[in-house]
């Protein structure tokens, strides 16, 4: 079946019947002369009059093929094969049909969304195939990234799989889903394959760098892909919250919370006093109005206070079209106080030169009252007069030694669930604490090292962090952040660790030359850090660096068990969440937006326990509870929202579309009016206006010979 | 540049057909139109032993009392030549591209032509005709005959298809020996049928003459645009394309003239083709000249 580009051009064809009238007018017009001789006219005519006749003929039928080829031509035809089985309609096809169930595909302009749009469209492919046609359907979200379905001659079938589909909550993944079709189409046997994609043209949906290989993959495997435009080609006009940045109380009050939330007009108009909600606990807080230009973003903090605790809460917008990014989740986790026992090894007078000023004032950056961590100083010999187990975590910062039964005392808190962290220093004898601490230290230590700096000792060049891509929980977001501050840090002094490690140690952080810096180890149902470098500025200049702050932060929070995952990295919709499984956790009661529960049990990924959970498909506040053989923990949340990148209406232009198809024919059109808005083709074959143009010059040819003779 | 007044187109200007055509006759004529024929004449031409068969009436007795031998007395006779104009009335001879047309130029060559013989005191007879016989004028050697030849003349109209063969056929019997048969016709007409009553003209030994009148866009066929050619005898028309044809119909026309040409000379008929543009004075003179020239060879003969 021929279908054209340009159908109003067809008119033109109506320019065929221009010689037809010229023929006509001229035979009226032809002169009239009487002759006397026409006896030898009829003599000389006779076979030339048939001829002159035939030719006249072939004259007008040229012409009249001149234009109307013309008018064809300019109209651009090509063989439609849309849905309704091969080009000539008889062939057998087999079809994908991709269908993008990504949520820019919830805009609605009335009450419709782009995605019943893209349904009914796929309803109206199938009810176009003939019997002798197969077809699949599949999504293109990432939760859909295995679905291979194989190619169904049942048309109620595939009618009943459209209707199951829904919009969900994911980013577009065109390309993807070709592979996929791809995989589908390259096992069967079919004459003609195709591929349709009904999709809003979402420019984040096309992988450019797919089509580096895709492109030929699809030539070589595909007729032709046919691309259905549900959003007609028009603009999109959206608002969405693309951003949220929480910043609680590291260093303000206790309780005080700000977050920084972005609005994003993606509309041409400029939007004015939209209001945005905050919402805590189900209550709203807070709320603020935004003022955006077209196309471009406005950023506005709130501030607000919550009780200590785990909380969750989201910031809105009003409705527009697309409803799905005008809310963002968040959770806040609001720790309970950390008592921390600082054991100075050594005190000085000058309490700058103590071994645990800059620890103090790294655990309590503000007033005592607004850190969550609470550090208590006391020396070897105070330490008799104290109970390990009134603090969450003890600091031993360059002890020399400790009483026997503070030793064993020590050992008893750490089993019984206590945080034990040894930093080193001059004071410390490798030997000692190998054989009073063997059974907490995560690691044996070897010998001292000391490497170029202040002291000149060595020629070598101080030692550095090693910047690689660490899993660890507490360096993640540090990593993450301040990579390259990371390797500003220098070590003139450390000590070296046995090179047996001890069943259960965990570097968390190393140094350059790999020799462990932070390494951890789980005693009992506690946890023993081991720094081998000093905590004050004697072997390091770590203490007075940016980083030194948030590591020791995050380090107690770990260790003391109140780090909850990664709560302040945002899960997206689709994205994995992990979290580090507690020593004795059974499993994890997971509860979805939704109101499903999911348990999950602890996987072992790079000898850590965690607890995974992949379902994360709709956007909202998931929450948890870890279940463990003493104790039920009380719930904590962490929020799962919406890929911005799907709010960005922006279009993938047709050209480009086409050019990234290459040589493969793509038909490009509006599913509701149906116009056929660009086809490209890389054969020929299938698309005719380059044969009517090659038929425009044979008729000229043709006609200038003939009418020349 | 003077204009010639034999011209057809500047003849034709001239309405008075008689003033028309003795304008030309007067011209052209030398005065020396002789009959080759014997016959009752009052100027002796010489004189010639009888033989079996001469009039007893034409022996000079004069000179038999003198040689006591038998003499006839010959005559140059002038005036009794008997001579029918055929002139071709049929639609075709209506045609003219400019200028005059066909039967325009027949008819003051017939006219002159009359004059010319009416002069020497020859019988001139008229016959218009086309399918028939539209209009006979018996022979008649009076001056004054003419007036009713030129009044027959003009009163002729193109029409009709053309039958010269049935004409020519329906005169042969009536045309007596040794007449001057002039035919002027387009000849646009059953070739054959024509052929034969010429020769049989001739096998009576009639003196045959054709002027075969054509135009000039008849033998140039110079159309170009795309034209209906219609029939000026009956209703057939043509569309053709004059470019594509003129080769063809050229050939056509004179591969007709050649054969008639040929047919005249296998027959000893004087054949004149005259393309309607040539002067009329041209025409004549030629004619004169030549069959003065002919007749002086006959007569010696």
């Amino acid at each position: 079946m021929i279908s054209f580009l340009n159908p109003l051009l067809l008119i033109g064809i109506l320019g065929a019947a221009i010689p037809v009238i010229i023929h006509l007018i001229n035979k009226k017009k032809a002169i009239s002369h009487k002759f006397a001789a026409i006896d030898f006219l009829f003599q000389s005519n006779k076979r030339i009059y048939v001829k002159f006749k035939l030719r006249q003929l072939i004259l007008l039928v040229l012409r009249a093929c001149l234009f109307a080829f013309l008018a064809m031509a300019l109209a651009k035809p090509f063989i439609k094969s849309y849905g309704a089985g091969g080009a000539d309609g008889k062939t057998p096809t087999s079809s994908v049909i991709i269908v993008d169930e990504s949520y820019s595909m919830q805009y609605a302009e009335k009450t419709n969304t782009l995605f019943h749009s893209a349904k009914d469209a796929a309803r109206n492919i199938i009810g176009n195939l003939t019997k002798d046609d197969k077809a699949a359907v599949i999504g293109c979200s990432p939760a859909n990234s295995k679905d291979v379905p194989e190619l169904e001659y049942d048309k109620e079938k595939l009618t009943a799989i459209i209707d199951d589909l829904h919009s969900g909550y994911s980013t577009t993944d065109i390309t993807s889903a070709l592979d996929r079709a791809i995989e589908i189409l390259i096992a069967d046997e079919a004459p003609v394959k195709q591929i349709f994609i009904i999709t809003d043209l979402a420019r984040n949906g096309w992988d450019l760098q797919w089509f580096q290989n895709g492109q030929q993959k699809l030539h070589n495997n595909v007729a032709c892909v046919h691309i259905v435009d549900v959003s007609e080609g028009k603009e999109s006009k959206n608002v969405a919250l693309t951003g949220l940045e929480l910043r609680n109380n590291a260093f303000g009050t206790s309780g005080d919370i700000s977050f920084k939330a972005t609005v994003f007009n993606y509309s041409p108009d400029k939007i004015k006093n939209l209001l945005a909600q905050v919402f805590v606990d189900q209550k709203k807080v807070t709320q603020g109005f935004f003022n955006s230009e077209a196309n471009s973003a406005e950023t506005k903090e709130f501030c607000f206070k919550v009780e200590k605790g785990s909380h969750f809460g989201w910031i809105e917008i009003p409705d527009d079209n697309l409803i799905t990014d005008n809310k963002r989740y968040f959770t806040l986790n609001e720790e309970q106080k950390i008592d921390a026992l600082l054991i100075d090894g050594d005190p000085r007078t000058n309490i700058y030169e103590s071994e645990t000023f800059y620890l103090e004032k790294a655990l309590n950056p503000a007033r005592e009252h607004a850190s969550s961590i609470k550090p208590v100083i006391c020396s070897v010999q105070e330490v008799e007069g104290l109970k390990f187990e009134d603090f969450d975590i003890v600091f031993f910062c360059n002890v020399e030694m400790l009483p026997y039964e503070k030793v064993w005392e020590l050992e008893k808190y750490v089993k019984e669930g206590g945080a034990v962290i040894f930093s080193l220093g001059d004071k410390v004898d490798s030997s000692y604490y190998n054989s009073s601490f063997g059974s907490l230290l995560p690691h044996r230590l070897h010998t001292k090292k000391t490497f170029s700096g202040n002291t000149l000792i060595t020629e070598e060049q101080p030692l550095h962090v090693k910047i690689s891509g660490e899993t660890h929980p507490v360096m993640r977001v540090l990593f993450e952040m301040h990579s390259t501050m990371m390797s500003s840090i220098n070590f003139y002094q450390v000590f070296y660790l046995d090179p047996t490690p001890l069943e259960g140690a965990k570097t968390i952080l190393s140094f350059s030359d790999n020799t462990p810096a932070i390494i951890e180890r789980q005693v009992g149902k506690g946890k023993a850090v081991l720094f081998t470098s000093s905590i004050d500025r004697d072997w390091t200049d770590l203490p007075v660096k940016p980083l030194f702050v948030p590591l020791i932060q995050q380090l107690c929070r770990y260790i003391s068990g109140s780090v909850t995952g990664d709560t302040r990295h945002e899960t997206l919709v689709g994205q994995s969440w992990q979290f580090p499984s507690p020593y004795d956790a059974e499993n994890l009661e997971m509860t979805n937006p939704e109101g499903t529960k999911t348990l999950l049990s602890p996987q072992v990924i790079e000898n850590e326990k965690y607890f995974v959970y992949n379902e994360t498909h709709v956007p909202g506040i998931y929450s948890c509870i870890i279940n463990d053989a003493s104790q039920l923990k009380n719930p904590f949340f962490f929020p799962v929202n919406v890929d911005v990148l799907e709010s960005n209406p922006e279009k993938i232009g047709e050209k480009e579309l086409t050019a990234l198809m290459g040589e493969t024919n793509v038909t490009i059109r509006s599913f509701r009016s149906g116009e056929r808005r660009e086809v490209v083709t890389g054969e020929a074959k299938k698309t005719l206006w380059g044969i009517f143009l090659l038929l425009v010059f044979g008729l000229l040819v043709a006609e200038s010979f003939i009418s020349r003779k | 540049m003077t204009e010639n007044p034999f011209d057809p187109v500047t003849l034709s200007k001239i309405a008075n057909m008689e003033l028309r055509a003795r304008l030309v006759a007067d011209a052209v004529m030398s005065g020396i139109h002789k009959s080759p024929y014997t016959g009752s004449s009052i100027e002796f031409l010489e004189h010639k032993e009888y033989s079996p068969g001469n009039e007893i009436k034409h022996i000079d007795w004069k000179v038999q009392a003198k040689t006591d031998k038998y003499y006839v007395k010959q005559f140059e006779e002038e005036t009794n030549l008997k001579s029918y104009l055929f002139v071709d009335a049929s639609g075709s001879m209506g045609y003219k591209s400019k200028g005059v047309s066909k039967l325009e130029y027949a008819i003051t060559l017939a006219a002159s032509l009359a004059y010319v013989l009416l002069k020497q005191s020859d019988l001139v007879g008229l016959v218009c005709f086309s399918d028939g016989v539209k209009q006979y004028v018996p022979p008649r050697s009076r001056l004054s005959h003419f007036h009713a030849i030129i009044k027959t003349l003009e009163g002729l109209e193109a029409k009709g298809q053309s039958d010269t063969g049935a004409v020519l056929k329906e005169f042969a019997e009536k045309i007596s020996h040794r007449s001057l048969i002039i035919i002027i016709s387009d000849f646009f007409d059953n070739r054959e049928a024509i052929t034969r009553q010429l020769k049989y003209f001739h096998f009576k030994k009639n003196e045959v003459v054709l002027f075969h009148i054509l135009d000039h866009y008849e033998l140039t066929f110079p159309f170009e645009a795309i034209t209906y050619f219609e029939s000026m005898e009956d209703e057939r028309k043509i569309l053709a394309d004059p470019k594509t044809i003129k080769e063809r119909y050229l050939a056509e026309i004179n591969r007709f003239i050649e054969q008639f040409k040929k047919t005249c000379l296998e027959n000893q008929i004087d054949y004149w083709m005259i393309d309607t543009s040539t002067p009329l004075d041209q025409t004549l003179i030629q004619f004169l000249a030549r069959r003065e020239n002919v007749l002086r060879s006959i007569i010696k003969r």
